[in-house]
Order: C-alpha cells, then sequence, then structure tokens
C-alpha cells in the first residue's frame, strides 16, 4: 500500500510532489517549517528561463491549466493534501513502508481556513500583516513580539473568528509509508570571508538581497537604493563564487549562480537607465540556453572582469571601493561602487544533516546523496526515502520539479 | 432561452465598502435576478449552507465576492462533498477587482451592477453539462531507445503499461555503449546501462524493436497510430499506442567544415566520442600510423557557443573533457594532456573532478586554436594564450574536439505529424521551460532526455522517470471519466477550413477525411474533429472559426456577447467605458495581486474573464463597441509564455491587429482597442495598462456608436 506519504519542505520542489501525489489519489502530509509554502521562491520575484514570476508551480488535474501562482494553488483546500506550516519533523522511528513519524507545530495563531484577508487586522495593529501577496495559505501572520492591547482587542472581532493567540505548540504522530526530503537550500550568508565584508557594510549584499530589492512589490518598490543612505545606485558590482569552488568553504560549483547573477545584471542594464554592472568572474558557467543571458548581458553592457576581488574598502561618500586582479591584463584594477553583490554558494539547509542522520542517508557535499545501487540513480536515498530539488545539491527550477515528479513515480511503482 | 439566477452577494465578513442596499434594491430589478441574497462569509461553512441551498434552488447562481481564484476551489469541494460536479455557478469579483481598488462612489456602484448584469446574463444561457467516459489503451510507444528510452519504459511497464521501444539502430543503449567512463558515478556506460538493459529483455511488457524507421503519426492522445519501417522489410507497420514519448538522445557534430582543425582531413584530429570509443575498446593510438600517444590536446567550445553553428553552450563538453583527459592519464600517467578553453563549465561537484584533473597535471590554457595543420608524419597546432597573451605551438600526437552536441535527425520531420514545437536550436521545445519540460505542446507527446537539449545521464533517467508519471496522469490509468469543459464541433457549421487544427495551441482538432456525400462538387473533403477530452478549453478555435462552428461549451458566443453588453449597461456618451477582457492564468493573478496590494484604479472599468486572451474574436471586440465601450483592452500573459501551449495571446495578438485595420478602415481610431502582457510579479503593469486605456477613453471622447453616427465616417483618425 502507497501512502499517506511525508513530504518534508514546502518550496516548489516538495509542492510538485504534493499535488502529484494528490492527483494520483494518494495522501500526503506536507511539512513546512515557515508559515507559508513557497520557500526560496517567494523572495526571488523573477525566474529564468522564462523571464516571469518566481511564484508558480503546477496546476493539477483538480486545478487545470499548465502553472498555477502560489496564492491561487489553494493548498489548503485539496483534497489528498494535509499542509502542516509552523511544522518541523521531530523524530523518525520505524521501517521503510512503515515509518512512524513525529511532527511539532509552532502555532501560527490564524486558522487559515477561516482567515478571509478581510484587512480588519492588518490595518489596526503592526502585530498581523500579509507576509507576501502570494503567500499559501492566504492568511495573515502574527508576530508574537508586537501583540499589544489593540491586538487583542481587534482579534476577538475578527468576523471569522480566525484568530486565537492563546493557541499552544502541538505535536501529532503519524505513520507514513514513504518520505520525500525536499528542504532545499539556503543561501550561505559569507559573513566572514575576509575579502568581501559582508556583514560589515549594508552596501555588500546578497543575490537574493539584491532580488528582494529589484522586486516591485518588495520594501524599495523595485528601486536600487544604497541601503546605507537610501542614494540611488550607480553602479553595481556583482562578484562570483562566493564560498562556492572554495577549498576553505565548499568546493563544490554551485551551479547556477552565474546564471542568476546575469539575469539580475540584465534586468538592472536594461530596465534600470544609467546604472552601470560589472561582473567579477572566474569562469562564466551558462550551460545550454542560459547562455542567451550571457550573451544579452554583453550586448546590454554589462562589463565583465575574469580575475579575483582582493580587497573592499569603504569610503566616506557611501561608496565602496574594490580593488580587484585581473587576471587577463595581469594587473590590480580599483573600482568605485555603490552596491556591492555577492554570489553566494547554495548550501543545504538547516536541519537537513538531522533527517540524513535520522534517516541513516548518506551525505553529499552536505545535501542528501542519492543512493548508489549503480545506475546512476537520481531521486532515491535510502529505502522508501526519496529526494527532489535544491535538496540534492544546486538546482533550478526546472530540474528540481521533474526530481519531484521522478519521485512521485517511484512511489507509485511501489517505492522501488 | 434565458433562465434565471440567484444572486449572492458577499461582503467579507462587513468589511466591503460597497453600497449593498443599492446593490440588493437595483440587483433586484434585473429581470434575470431570480433571487438576491447577502451573506457576510460565503466561504465559511454557513455561507457554503447558503451556496448549496440557492443552487439546489434556483439551479443557476451568480456568487458575487472575492477572486473566484480563491473561491472557487472551495465551493467546488464542498458542492463535490455532496456529489454536485459541475454547479451552475458564475463567479464576479467584487474585492480584489472593485472594493480593494475603487473607493466607494456611484461609479463603483455601477460596476459592481453592470459586472453582475453581465454575469447573469452569461449564466441565463449555460447549459447544464454532463459526465463523459472515455477508455484509453494502456499502451505507450517511446521512440529511441537510449538511457533515456530504455529507463522510461522499465518505469512504465512498472506502472502497469505496455510499451514499444522503436530503436532506429541494430542495438539498444545510445551513446552510453561507448562511454568509458560516466561522471560523476565513476562506472562505465555499459555498466550503467546492464540492469536496465536486463529489465527490458526480460520485461513481458516492453517489445524492443531494433532497426526500425518511424515515418508518420497519426491520430491523438488515446488513439496515436505509429507507421514505422523496420530493417529489410519492405512493409510499413502500425503500432496502436496512446501516448508517445521522444527519446532520440543527441547527435555529436562532426566539424568538417571548420577548417582551422583538419577535421576529416587529419586522421589525428578526432572528437571526443570517437576518443570515448577509442578508449571504451580498450584501444589508445594515432589513428595516422598507430604510434603511440604522447601529447594530447583538446579543444573546447568546438561548433558550440559561436553564431555559425550552435549558439549556446553544449553543457556536457567540459566534464566529459575532463573525465576522458584522467582516463587518459590512468592509461598513461606520461601523457601530457592541454586543454584549450575560453570557460571550464562543470557544474556541482564536478568541480572537484576539475581540481583533482589540475593537480594531476592537465594543462589548462585559456585561448582559441588558431590553425591546425600536418606536416610530415606530424600534427601542428597553433594556440593564442589570452592569459599570458602570447601565441604557442605544440605538436600533439591527438587533437580531440569537444564538439557541440546537436539534436538528433529526424526531429522536424517527426515533428510535422506529431504536432510538438521544435526550439531554435533544433531539440523539441519543452510545453514550458520553467515547469513543464517533459511535456510538449501537442498533448500525448513527450519528449525526454538528450532530444530536448543536453543532458547528464542522471538528468536524462531523471526525466524518464518523471515522463512515465506524466504519461500516467494524462492517460489516468486507461479511464478518463470526467464532466469535461471545452471546444464542440457543430460538424454541419464546419467548413472545412482548418483554421483550428492549425492554430490550435495543443493540437487537439484534427481534420478528417469525410466520407461520400450526395453531391461530389459540394462536398468538403475534410472536416474538424474535436475531442473535447483532449481539449485544454481556451477557445482560440472559437474565435477564428468563421463559421461559428466550435464553441467552448461553458463560454458560447451567444455568452460573451451577452456578458459584454450587461457589463456595458451603464456605458454611453457621458459614461466613457474601459472593457477589458483578461485571461485568467497571469493576467487573472496579475489584477488579484493589483487589488491584493490596494493599487487604486478608476472605477469606469469593465473586467470580464475569458479562459485565454486567444478566446477573444475580432468579433467579440467590436461587439463590445457596439454595446458602448469606449476603449477595449486584453490582458494576457507574456510573450511565449501563455499557459496554452505559449500560442493563445498570439492569436489574441492577431486579433487585436485585425481589429485595429477594421476600425480604421470604418474611419474610427484604432487606438481603442491594445492588448497587454502582465505577470503578478509586476502588477503595476495591469494598473498602468487599464489607466491609460481609461485615459484614452477620455481623450478620444464619445464613440460613433455613443454618437449615432456609426457606419458615417464620422471619427477623425489623428
Ligand atoms: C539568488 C537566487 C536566484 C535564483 N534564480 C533562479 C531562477 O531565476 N530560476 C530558477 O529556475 N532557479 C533559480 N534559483 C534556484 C531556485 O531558488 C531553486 O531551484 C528552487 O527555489 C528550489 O526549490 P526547492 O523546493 O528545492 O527548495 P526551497 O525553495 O529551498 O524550499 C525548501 C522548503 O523547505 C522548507 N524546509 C527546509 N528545511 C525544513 C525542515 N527541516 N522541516 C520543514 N521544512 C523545511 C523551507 O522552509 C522551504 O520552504 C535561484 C536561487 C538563488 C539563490
Ligand atoms: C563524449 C561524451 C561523453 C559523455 N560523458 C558523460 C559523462 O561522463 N557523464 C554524463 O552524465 N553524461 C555524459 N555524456 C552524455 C550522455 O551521453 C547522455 O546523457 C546520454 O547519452 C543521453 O541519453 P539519451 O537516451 O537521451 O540519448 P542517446 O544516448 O543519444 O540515445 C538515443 C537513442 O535513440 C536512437 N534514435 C535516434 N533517433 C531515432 C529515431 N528517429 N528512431 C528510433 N531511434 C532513434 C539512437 O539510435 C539512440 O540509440 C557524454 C556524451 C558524450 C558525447
Ligand atoms: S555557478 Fe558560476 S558563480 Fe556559481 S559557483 Fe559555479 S562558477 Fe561560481
Ligand atoms: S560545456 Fe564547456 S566545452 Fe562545452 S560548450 Fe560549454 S563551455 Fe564549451
Ligand atoms: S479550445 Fe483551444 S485547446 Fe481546445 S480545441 Fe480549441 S484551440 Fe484547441
Ligand atoms: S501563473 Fe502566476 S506566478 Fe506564474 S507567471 Fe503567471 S502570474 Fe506569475
Amino acid at each position: 500500500m502507497v501512502g499517506p506519504v511525508l513530504i518534508v519542505g514546502a518550496g516548489v520542489a516538495g509542492m510538485t510532489a504534493a499535488v502529484e501525489l494528490a492527483d494520483a489519489g494518494v495522501h500526503t502530509v506536507l511539512v513546512e517549517r515557515l508559515s507559508t509554502v513557497g520557500g526560496n521562491a517567494l523572495r526571488l520575484y523573477k525566474a529564468f528561463p522564462t523571464d516571469d514570476c518566481f511564484f508558480c508551480f503546477e496546476g493539477n488535474r483538480w486545478r487545470p491549466g499548465i502553472r498555477k501562482c502560489f496564492y491561487r494553488s489553494a493548498l489548503t483546500d485539496q483534497p489528498n493534501i494535509d499542509l502542516r506550516v509552523n511544522t518541523t519533523v521531530v523524530d523518525i522511528s520505524g521501517t521503510p513502508g512503515s515509518f512512524t513519524v513525529r511532527l511539532r507545530t509552532e502555532p501560527t495563531y490564524v486558522d487559515p481556513k477561516k482567515c478571509i484577508l478581510c484587512g480588519l487586522c492588518t490595518t489596526r495593529s503592526e502585530a498581523f500583516k500579509l507576509s507576501s501577496p502570494q503567500c499559501q495559505p492566504q492568511t495573515v501572520s502574527v508576530d508574537p513580539t508586537l501583540l499589544d492591547d489593540e491586538a487583542r482587542r481587534v482579534a476577538s472581532e475578527c468576523p471569522t473568528h480566525a484568530i486565537d493567540l492563546d493557541a499552544t505548540p502541538s505535536e501529532d504522530t503519524l505513520v507514513v509509508s514513504d518520505i520525500v526530503i525536499a528542504t532545499g537550500y539556503h543561501e550561505f550568508k559569507p559573513q566572514g570571508v575576509q575579502e568581501y565584508g559582508y556583514g560589515e557594510h549594508p552596501n555588500i549584499i546578497t543575490q537574493l538581497e539584491l532580488a528582494e530589492m529589484l522586486d516591485p512589490t518588495g520594501p524599495s518598490g523595485g528601486v536600487l537604493l544604497r541601503p546605507s543612505d537610501g542614494a540611488p545606485v550607480e553602479r553595481v558590482m556583482m562578484v562570483q563564487c562566493v564560498g562556492s569552488r572554495s577549498v576553505d568553504h565548499f568546493p563544490f560549483c554551485s551551479k547556477i549562480c552565474c546564471v542568476f547573477a546575469l539575469k539580475h545584471a540584465n534586468i538592472i542594464a536594461q530596465e534600470h537607465n544609467g546604472i552601470r554592472v560589472d561582473v567579477v568572474y572566474m569562469d562564466i558557467r551558462t550551460y545550454d540556453r542560459h547562455e542567451r543571458y550571457y550573451r544579452m548581458a554583453r550586448r546590454a553592457g554589462v562589463g565583465f572582469i575574469r580575475g579575483r576581488v582582493s580587497r573592499v574598502v569603504p569610503r566616506d561618500d557611501g561608496r565602496l571601493d574594490v580593488v580587484i586582479y585581473d587576471s587577463l591584463l595581469d594587473q590590480y584594477l580599483q573600482y568605485e561602487v555603490d552596491l556591492f553583490v555577492l554570489s553566494s554558494a547554495l548550501e543545504p539547509s538547516e536541519g537537513t544533516a538531522a533527517l540524513i542522520s535520522q534517516l541513516g542517508l548518506q551525505d553529499r557535499s552536505g545535501f542528501v546523496a542519492p543512493v548508489e545501487d549503480g545506475s546512476v540513480d537520481g531521486v532515491m536515498a535510502g529505502d522508501h526515502v526519496f529526494v527532489c530539488g535544491t535538496a540534492l545539491g544546486p538546482a533550478e527550477v526546472p530540474e528540481s520539479v521533474t526530481q519531484a515528479r521522478a519521485v512521485v513515480s517511484r512511489i507509485l511503482q511501489g517505492g522501488v | 432561452m434565458a433562465e434565471k439566477s440567484a444572486v449572492l452577494l458577499c461582503t467579507c465578513g462587513g468589511q466591503l465598502n460597497l453600497d449593498y442596499e443599492a446593490l440588493v434594491d437595483r440587483l433586484g430589478e434585473m429581470e434575470l435576478a431570480g433571487h438576491v441574497e447577502v451573506h457576510d462569509l460565503v466561504c465559511q461553512p454557513d455561507g457554503l449552507d447558503v451556496v448549496k441551498r440557492l443552487l439546489a434552488e434556483h439551479g443557476r447562481l451568480v456568487i458575487a465576492a472575492c477572486t473566484s481564484q480563491k473561491l472557487k476551489p472551495r465551493v467546488d469541494m464542498a458542492l463535490q462533498h455532496d456529489g454536485v460536479t459541475a454547479p451552475l455557478i458564475t463567479y464576479v469579483n467584487i474585492r480584489e477587482q472593485l472594493a480593494w481598488v475603487h473607493k466607494p462612489s456611484p461609479e463603483a456602484t455601477e460596476k459592481a451592477l453592470d459586472t453582475v448584469h453581465g454575469a447573469i446574463s452569461l449564466s441565463a444561457l449555460a447549459e447544464p453539462p454532463s459526465v463523459v467516459c472515455k477508455d484509453l489503451p494502456r499502451h505507450v510507444t517511446i521512440i529511441g531507445a537510449g538511457i533515456a528510452g530504455l529507463e522510461c519504459a522499465v518505469n512504465l511497464s512498472r506502472l502497469g503499461y505496455s510499451v514499444a521501444l522503436l530503436e532506429r539502430s541494430d542495438e539498444v543503449g545510445g551513446h552510453l555503449r561507448r562511454l568509458p567512463v560516466i561522471a560523476p558515478t565513476g562506472r562505465s556506460g555499459p555498466e550503467v546501462l546492464g540492469p536496465r538493459i536486463d529489465a527490458v529483455m526480460s520485461s513481458d511488457r516492453i517489445d524492443v524493436m531494433l532497426g526500425v524507421d518511424v515515418k508518420f503519426v497519426e491520430g491523438e492522445v488515446g488513439s496515436f497510430k505509429v507507421h514505422y519501417t523496420a530493417d529489410g522489410s519492405q512493409e510499413d507497420g502500425v503500432i496502436e499506442t496512446s501516448a508517445v514519448v521522444l527519446a532520440m538522445g543527441f547527435k555529436e557534430f562532426k566539424p568538417t567544415m571548420m577548417d582551422e582543425y583538419g577535421y576529416g582531413r587529419n586522421p589525428d584530429v578526432i572528437t571526443q566520442y570517437e576518443l570515448s570509443t577509442m578508449l571504451s575498446e580498450g584501444r589508445l593510438e594515432r589513428p595516422s600510423d598507430g604510434g603511440s600517444v604522447k601529447e594530447v590536446v583538446m579543444v573546447q567550445c568546438v561548433g558550440s557557443r559561436s553564431e555559425q553553428f550552435k549558439r549556446d553552450c553544449s553543457k556536457l563538453c567540459c566534464t566529459f573533457a575532463i573525465d576522458n583527459a584522467l582516463e587518459l592519464l590512468e592509461r598513461d600517467p606520461a601523457i601530457r594532456v592541454h586543454i584549450v578553453y575560453m570557460d571550464i563549465r562543470v557544474p556541482f561537484e564536478n568541480e572537484a573532478v576539475y581540481r583533482e584533473s589540475r593537480e594531476k597535471g592537465v594543462d589548462y590554457i585559456r585561448g582559441r586554436v588558431c590553425s591546425v595543420w600536418q606536416s610530415g608524419n606530424n600534427t601542428y597546432l597553433r594556440l593564442y594564450d589570452s592569459l599570458m597573451d602570447q601565441y604557442f605551438q605544440l605538436s600533439p600526437d591527438l587533437v580531440v574536439l569537444s564538439s557541440a552536441l546537436l539534436p538528433p535527425d529526424g526531429v522536424e520531420e517527426l515533428a510535422e505529424t506529431l504536432g510538438y514545437a521544435v526550439e531554435y536550436d533544433g531539440h523539441v521545445k519543452e510545453l514550458y521551460g520553467k515547469l513543464r519540460r517533459v511535456e510538449t505542446r501537442r498533448r500525448g507527446v513527450f519528449a525526454i532526455g538528450a532530444v530536448t537539449g543536453p543532458q547528464f545521464v542522471s538528468e536524462a533517467i531523471t526525466d524518464a522517470q518523471a515522463a512515465a508519471l506524466l504519461v500516467h496522469a494524462e492517460l489516468q490509468g486507461g479511464r478518463i471519466e470526467t464532466v469535461p469543459r471545452g471546444a464542440v464541433l457543430d460538424l454541419d457549421s464546419c467548413v472545412g477550413c482548418s483554421l483550428c487544427a492549425q492554430h490550435c495551441p495543443r493540437g487537439v482538432p484534427l481534420m478528417i477525411e469525410q466520407d461520400g456525400g450526395a453531391d461530389e462538387t459540394e462536398k468538403i473533403q475534410f472536416k474538424a474533429a474535436i475531442d473535447i477530452l483532449n481539449c485544454h478549453a481556451c477557445g482560440v478555435c472559437q474565435s477564428l472559426c468563421p463559421s461559428g462552428a466550435t464553441e467552448l461549451n461553458f463560454l458560447t458566443n451567444e455568452q460573451l456577447w451577452a456578458q459584454t453588453k450587461g457589463a456595458l449597461s451603464h456605458a454611453g456618451r457621458d459614461r466613457p467605458v474601459t472593457l477589458c477582457f483578461y485571461c485568467e492564468e497571469c493576467a487573472a493573478s496579475t489584477i488579484d495581486i493589483a487589488g491584493t496590494l490596494h493599487m487604486e484604479y478608476p472605477a469606469s472599468t469593465r473586467l470580464i474573464p475569458v479562459p485565454c486572451a486567444g478566446r477573444v474574436s475580432a468579433i467579440d471586440i467590436l461587439r463590445a463597441f457596439e454595446y458602448g465601450a469606449a476603449t477595449v483592452m486584453i490582458a494576457s500573459c507574456e510573450k511565449n509564455r501563455c499557459h496554452m501551449g505559449g500560442t493563445g495571446n498570439e492569436i489574441a495578438q492577431a486579433q487585436v491587429d485585425v481589429t485595429k485595420e477594421i476600425l480604421s478602415a470604418i474611419g474610427w481610431d484604432s487606438r481603442r482597442v491594445e492588448m497587454y502582457r502582465m505577470f503578478s510579479a509586476e502588477p503595476e503593469r495591469f494598473r498602468s495598462a487599464i489607466a491609460e486605456m481609461v485615459e484614452r477613453a477620455h481623450d478620444l471622447g464619445p464613440t460613433p456608436v455613443h454618437l449615432g453616427t456609426a457606419g458615417q465616417w464620422k471619427e477623425v483618425v489623428s
């Protein structure tokens, strides 16, 4: 018997696995640590290779269409999907085919099925907000640290009585036939990688932070301003392989950072008038049709400097002096920039290591490793244990969702 | 026949700032409103009970509430729970498209009234749908028996399907047969293939056919007929099958036309695959004279990343060049290997292999090879080193070209009868690059492995496994039972023009030869046939059909026109109104997100949903003008990102262009109609588009219809 299936992590990979299983009639429990599904995608604005939003995944038989935005994916109303947000796996026991899992759910304070987003609480108290217009479940979230009297008052006025500020954590134990690990990645925060000065100056940011700045529905409304003083940005410099391809940090190549850096460089060069972008790199790795982004960048006037950054020094006028060794010219060059953007490595997300050890799996540079059964099998991590998306290693969305479908395929074949 | 509908208005917990009293009064006066009721929380259990009651009492219902994108799934679930599968409900968005974006005003009330008026007019003409069943043979045909085809066959057989696995050559396994090592596994190609070939050969569900050439394919999902010829046989064979999986792999570029390398003339210049083949056969020698190999130069990006041959990167060749370099050193550590490159591209942990190769002494030269020539028994090579800014000369025993990976032969030819789209680089085009990689434009046709673009073995395998699932989902295990939404064809009205068959984004309509009519001269030879179960319900065929023969069963021409007329009730000379037809995919969500963000725009706007922008015909737009619209806009997904196989919105664009021409021809200002593309990450696109069309409505003033001068050549085009 297949099912129920536990999916850990509701990024695009986990969500895809869930709707495919649901379509096939298999009951799934989709567990997400945060209060909304979507994972990193929710913060990334625009996606290659299609240059539209980052906010969709596939529709399913019951919501036909080739893709659906997160906000209208109706995950809380789907048959066969039991979505549990604010939830983590405490422990796993039992045997393959019949695992016993203990889940812990932190309170969300708002019942997602009851919240209608009417706006009453959000207009009255800071404690309530809509985390993103694309969040799913579509419900307000609560910041418990901001709860005051007004918050309590408005809670009692909620027209659907969706708010329960006295909610407490709960635990639940389930038996599942298969486990899918879709815990994704975390963008490495390069604090302490000396030459880049991340964390020491507000104008030194990562690509993910840049994506949030470029997002027209984000905090800055899509305008590039220096975080330090709000002055308009005139020069951006990106540096590749931060933490990646480095024996001190991650020996691997994070595979997609060249493409997303150029995606961002092109958005800036083409849509933000007059801002100059330079990219410091060792090798530009734009595989297959992604080469288009490299061609576009060259055409749009993005500068490319092959070399390494040796020093970043803040100046009094809010700019940064960047010293670079250019390996083509065999020279040191100095640039003045407003925004210094680090294409930082993708590392396994927190908690992945615990799952690896609880389930006795192998790891591959910290990510979940596929089993080596001699046949290059990508998505199987153990007996009745599967893995997809960036939990397997750096991957783009198209790859992540294809892996998720491969997982479902294998589960329906009996977990072999 | 016009039926009355009940109308249910939601106040969203009493938080929507609309004049409900006026709405109830004035809606009550409308002839088609059988009953009007207000509820505070339609989406909550009490409200859902009201929906059930009203539906039971009145048969058809209009719900004016929040976006249907969110409400409809919940209502559907609640009704399904009671066994109601296809309710006659029409949704009107008075929250994201109204109360959240307009200040309370008489105009906002008018918009609400008009929009509901449109909806009850549409609802009045709705036909109750019925359930349809269809059985599909559980049989799939896979073309190509490389690693992708083999893996897919095994997966499908485990899901209970019979498979015909067609291979053109006389052996299964594809390129992997000749690969001495597959990075990153360290195993050889045959080792990776072994278990799969065994599984295929021992399965009684999989029929392997070697030496087979597919000629053409007829039919559609559920009933394809694959015509082929087999080696040595003159007769055509036919396979009846429900779905087709393309797994034809790739072809290595043979750079004979690139003079600088001398490939094809100098036997010691070979490609990587030729080197792999040599190594997998245990040989290593100079092809020219069998001499020993002491120095090798590998040249990267041969044919790739060049405007002349292949614009893009071939993705794998850096990895396998390094593999082959290490394999050479394994055979003889004294061999000197140089790799001439522009960028070394090795993903993820292959970086470690790259590092290892550097440590083992592989010499990496960043630059370009200028020329290769022969002198006596030796080969010489001149190159430019861009790091040193210097020219060098080498005399290697072997020059190995990391040659581009191209689509296999025959992709274009098969596309002609199978109807999938082809990418600019000649590979099979995926349905939607971000999320639907292994499906193609054509329903029931899938593509896996290197035929979609260069792929690593692990990727080809993942594709194959995923495709097995998608085939299974498409065929629904062999039996489809559903209340179909889609195009219905009236055969008598079909004039055989084949526009639907040519332009359906998913390739659904087929042109079927008609048998003997009474009068040979008047007979239409071919007529369309549409299987509604395959239809994607976009309405493109409807907007193109010159005789109104095909119509969506939930949005007929009469329905859309009635809705348009109702929605424009208040439009007139002094009330310039902008009508927006929006697709229920990216445009609907862009409008919703603009609403969620409370982005204000004028209330002199009427929004009408269509499944795809391609549903809207020039006639629909002209009707809107006839009923009093001042300007009309169509909101769709981005170019190439249409949810209907990528092309529905291009049909919409064509309809808009035609309408502009018609308007110009009859003396109207063609700026009265426009098409806009959008996606929800940029809600401002919708706000500024509709603001622009409202401004044009004001600037251009009353239309000839308002002035009563239509047809009299009155409007001056500026
Ligand atoms: C700057 C940047 C730009 C990018 N741009 C693109 C692009 O343009 N196109 C593209 O295709 N790809 C892009 N990517 C990659 C893309 O983000 C990923 O491929 C995709 O988001 C991966 O989805 P996922 O589901 O595997 O992981 P994630 O999005 O990381 O989702 C994992 C989910 O699991 C949850 N989770 C983690 N651990 C646990 C736990 N222990 N218990 C419960 N829940 C847990 C997390 O909260 C998260 O919601 C980009 C990446 C970056 C960093
Ligand atoms: C030199 C070299 C080294 C490589 N090294 C590695 C490596 O180290 N690691 C790695 O992961 N990948 C490597 N690859 C890539 C690997 O070869 C591909 O991933 C793999 O072959 C893709 O499998 P496939 O089934 O899609 O295509 P193929 O292997 O090309 O198989 C396609 C099959 O379809 C058949 N066919 C084609 N057209 C038709 C038709 N019209 N009708 C019927 N049959 C047809 C062909 O005869 C063939 O048998 C390497 C490739 C090359 C060229
Ligand atoms: S993808 Fe590019 S930036 Fe990222 S680690 Fe690899 S080479 Fe460096
Ligand atoms: S993989 Fe390497 S050799 Fe192949 S085209 Fe890309 S950059 Fe060139
Ligand atoms: S409605 Fe669309 S998908 Fe259906 S047959 Fe017509 S054009 Fe094709
Ligand atoms: S379906 Fe939604 S999320 Fe996806 S591109 Fe369209 S608007 Fe954006």
